[in-house]
């Protein structure tokens, strides 16, 4: 595919892959790449309009006019938020099946199919988009009725969509012919997260299906109404759970990088499995907490949903943040990569930058995106988070530096494990992940200050300029400029992840094999089982740093609840 | 070495678990219940709390409500006295019917929230004090009934925060609140 691979493949199309160890068929990784590039391409697409968003929302620019600000919002939204994770999805399911058991992948005819949708999809969406006019507005992310989109812009979310429930057929074929042959084996603890991801994406998309079907027909006028409560309830489903797709491939990927970068071991598999179980019982319906303060739903509705549910996937969560780190730590320990509290982890190789991007991507997103997602899932702290530009900031920090940054790494390995190629412009993809992921990190800080102190809404072109009043948000000006310039770098960072992996597939040398991160590949994939069980290698580290973040847990859920004691009485 | 990318050796489910992995489940688990709890106990002791009734309506019919309502009410300069504790608001494309209103420090009000077109967002600051803030969706076809007490007199200014189109960013008005 492409003709930029330097692998050959044997004659039952086979080839083993001389870092991971892995048997990988032609026929998932011609798919990987098709799916992969098109993300890549969305990627691109998506960030050249973050510039334009950036650039409007930092009013001292104020680059677009506000009615152009929302079609820009809304192509920045898709190509983002879904095009560039959901492609992705697709093909990190393919590398967490057939890749990692060693299989063919099953009916390849529909991962074609599924594809040739899914691009008929995103580019129909993005076309509609374009082309929003009157009476018609830009859909944004959301698109709740009763306001109007074209009817072109539901019918390519619905194309999209059952396009992505295609594709997902052809890994659910592969695992059930895995399980057929071998009933008792069990699945490496990558193939399983990616089944967990599956089962989840599945959800998802059902209830995008169940959004985007009765959307269309309204629009077409052959349903006379849609209640919007209705709406909103099914378009969750789709709309969180496309995120909660994110975070399972990306914990799947954290696992992988970790392990094949930097040696990392599984600290527990029963506990990481139950973690992963977790997720499927409970993380769907904690999409709920996006009514937390809307009426229709009942309160017994909402706390069962942010509690009971919601919990269950925020421990499933936290015992990943600790599960991975861990497994990290036992793992160097083990090889004699580092002694004392945090040698493990400083010695790690850094430069490499599938492991720093996925190091940082596991910081970032777990101190920004994790805190502030369960805060804002508390029924009443929802109140000072809802559609504020806090939530922007807490869904950049878990989407552009958590799972973003994931993928960036994967795709830095995809390009060397898959492609076969070395990286082209090494200094800048050395540097790449901690500009993007530090930049970003800023940004979406900025957000959230500028949201929870200042109250600043999200979706809106002009806060320090609103029509007909002397009010306005000039107190926030200042975090604003610091978001300004934070954006612009992180834009940046994003394109040169972008020039590297397209200067690697044109430019990139032959990739010889290991070693990679700083391990030898022997040692890594289990040469020597000499050492003691992972369990009773030291954690002490892992334990430290995750106190920390349960510290600061603590306190920013403090801070919360007293900045709401501070408002007026509500309720009874 | 047990390897993300193979199939576990032996009976892994028995394997034993990490003291410190342990000790952060049940931290974790505490915290979860933690978080619950308080938010149970806020409904009790708390005085923000984003609840009240739903009622189905049309739009026809809220507005009409909501002319009522400014019927009742004395007109002044800095905006409508309510008759009574009930307030309503209309949202609308773009503006808010039944805004500005003048209400007094310490008592209680029914905000009557409903919308005569799309959805929007009735989002409520402090000028004094912009982190007092708050937000609450606002549905056609329903009215919710969330109960108010100001207690600083002050400017609280309303901005709708839903995209509700192209006007969106215009939908401005005021709560005065008198001591």
């Amino acid at each position: 595919m492409f003709g930029r691979s330097t692998y050959d493949y044997d004659d039952d199309g086979f080839r083993r892959c001389s870092v991971t160890g892995l048997d990988i068929h032609r026929s998932a990784e011609d798919m990987v790449k098709l799916y992969g590039l098109t993300a890549i391409l969305a990627l691109a697409v998506g960030g050249v309009f973050a510039v334009f968003v950036a650039l409007t929302r930092w009013e001292v620019v104020g680059l677009l006019s506000p009615g152009d600000f929302y079609t820009y919002l809304s192509i920045h939204a898709w190509n983002l938020l879904i095009f560039w994770m959901v492609f992705m999805e697709i093909a990190i399911l393919y590398v967490g099946g057939p890749f990692v058991l060693g299989r063919k992948l099953a009916l390849p005819s529909l991962a074609k199919a599924g594809y040739v949708a899914m691009l008929a999809g995103a580019v129909t969406v993005n076309a509609a988009i374009w082309l929003t006019s009157y009476p018609n507005n830009a859909p944004l992310l959301t698109s709740y009725v009763p306001l109007e989109s074209s009817w072109q812009f539901y019918l390519g979310a619905l194309v999209f969509v059952l396009g992505a429930i295609v594709a997902a057929l052809p890994f659910f074929a592969t695992m059930w012919r895995e399980k057929r042959e071998n009933p008792n084996a069990t699945l490496p603890l990558v193939a399983f997260g990616a089944f967990a991801t599956s089962i989840i994406a599945f959800e998802a998309l059902v209830g995008g299906v169940l959004t985007y079907g009765p959307a269309l027909l309204w629009r077409l006028e052959i349903l006379a109404t849609l209640d919007s409560a209705f709406y909103r309830q099914m378009y969750w489903i789709i709309g969180h759970g496309s995120q909660q797709i994110n975070l399972l491939a990306m914990i799947t990927v954290w696992y992988f990088i970790t392990h094949v970068v930097g040696g990392a071991e599984v600290a527990s598999q029963k506990v990481s499995r139950t973690a992963f179980v977790l997720y499927i019982f409970f993380i769907n319906m904690g999409a709920a907490h996006h009514l937390m303060s809307d009426p229709v739903v009942s309160t017994g509705w909402r706390m069962w949903n942010t509690s009971y549910a919601a919990y269950g996937a925020v421990l499933a969560s936290m015992i990943h943040a600790f599960a991975i780190p861990a497994g990290l730590e036992a793992g160097r320990r083990a090889k004699g990569k580092g002694g004392g509290l945090f040698g493990w982890l400083w010695s790690g190789p850094w430069d490499d930058p599938g492991f720093s991007a996925t190091i940082l991507s596991i910081v970032l997103f777990g101190f920004l995106g994790g805190i502030t997602g369960v805060m804002m899932g508390q029924m009443q702290l929802n109140m000072t988070w809802h559609n504020t530009l806090a939530v922007p900031g807490h869904f950049h920090a878990t989407v552009a530096t958590g799972t973003t940054l994931a993928f960036m790494g994967l795709g830095y390995y995809v390009l060397r494990l898959v492609f076969g190629r070395e990286w082209s412009l090494g200094p800048i993809a050395k540097i790449q992940p901690f500009l993007y992921g530090g930049a970003m990190g800023v940004t979406v800080v900025m957000m959230m200050y500028a949201g929870v102190l200042f109250g600043v809404p999200r979706r809106h072109p002009t806060v320090m300029d609103i029509p007909g009043t002397e009010f306005s948000f000039e107190a926030a000006a200042p975090f604003f400029a610091i978001f300004g310039v934070g954006a612009l770098v992180s834009i940046v960072g994003g394109a040169l992840f972008v020039v590297v992996a397209l200067a690697t597939l044109f430019t990139g040398d032959e990739f010889e094999g290991g070693p990679v991160g700083d391990l030898s590949r022997t040692v890594a994939d289990g040469g020597g089982s000499d050492h003691e069980p992972v369990h009773e290698q030291s954690m002490r580290g892992t334990f430290v740093l995750t106190l920390v973040f349960f510290a600061t847990f603590v306190v920013l859920t403090a801070l919360n609840w007293y900045l709401l004691s501070n408002i007026w009485g509500i309720g009874p | 070495m047990d390897s993300p990318l193979d199939e576990p050796e032996g009976n892994w489910w028995d394997e034993a678990v990490n003291r410190r992995e342990t000790l952060w489940i049940a931290l974790s688990a505490g915290w979860a219940l933690s978080l619950f709890g308080w938010m149970i106990g806020w409904t009790e002791f708390g005085d923000q709390n984003n609840v009240g009734q739903t009622y189905s309506i049309t739009p026809d019919e809220f507005q009409t409500k909501v002319a009522d309502f400014k019927d009742r009410a004395e007109d002044t300069e800095r905006g409508l006295v309510p008759a009574d504790e009930d307030v309503y608001v209309g949202a609308l494309q773009w503006g808010w019917d039944g805004l500005p209103v003048v209400l007094e420090a310490g008592e209680t009000y029914r905000f009557h929230l409903g919308s005569y077109d799309v959805q929007h967002g009735f989002s409520v600051r402090n000028e004094e004090n912009l982190s007092q803030q708050m937000s609450l969706q606002i549905l056609p076809d329903y009215e919710w009934v969330v109960e108010m007490e100001f207690d600083e007199p002050s400017t609280y200014h309303v901005v709708c925060n839903e995209f509700c189109g192209n006007g969106h960013r215009s939908m401005h008005s005021t709560i005065h609140v008198e001591g």
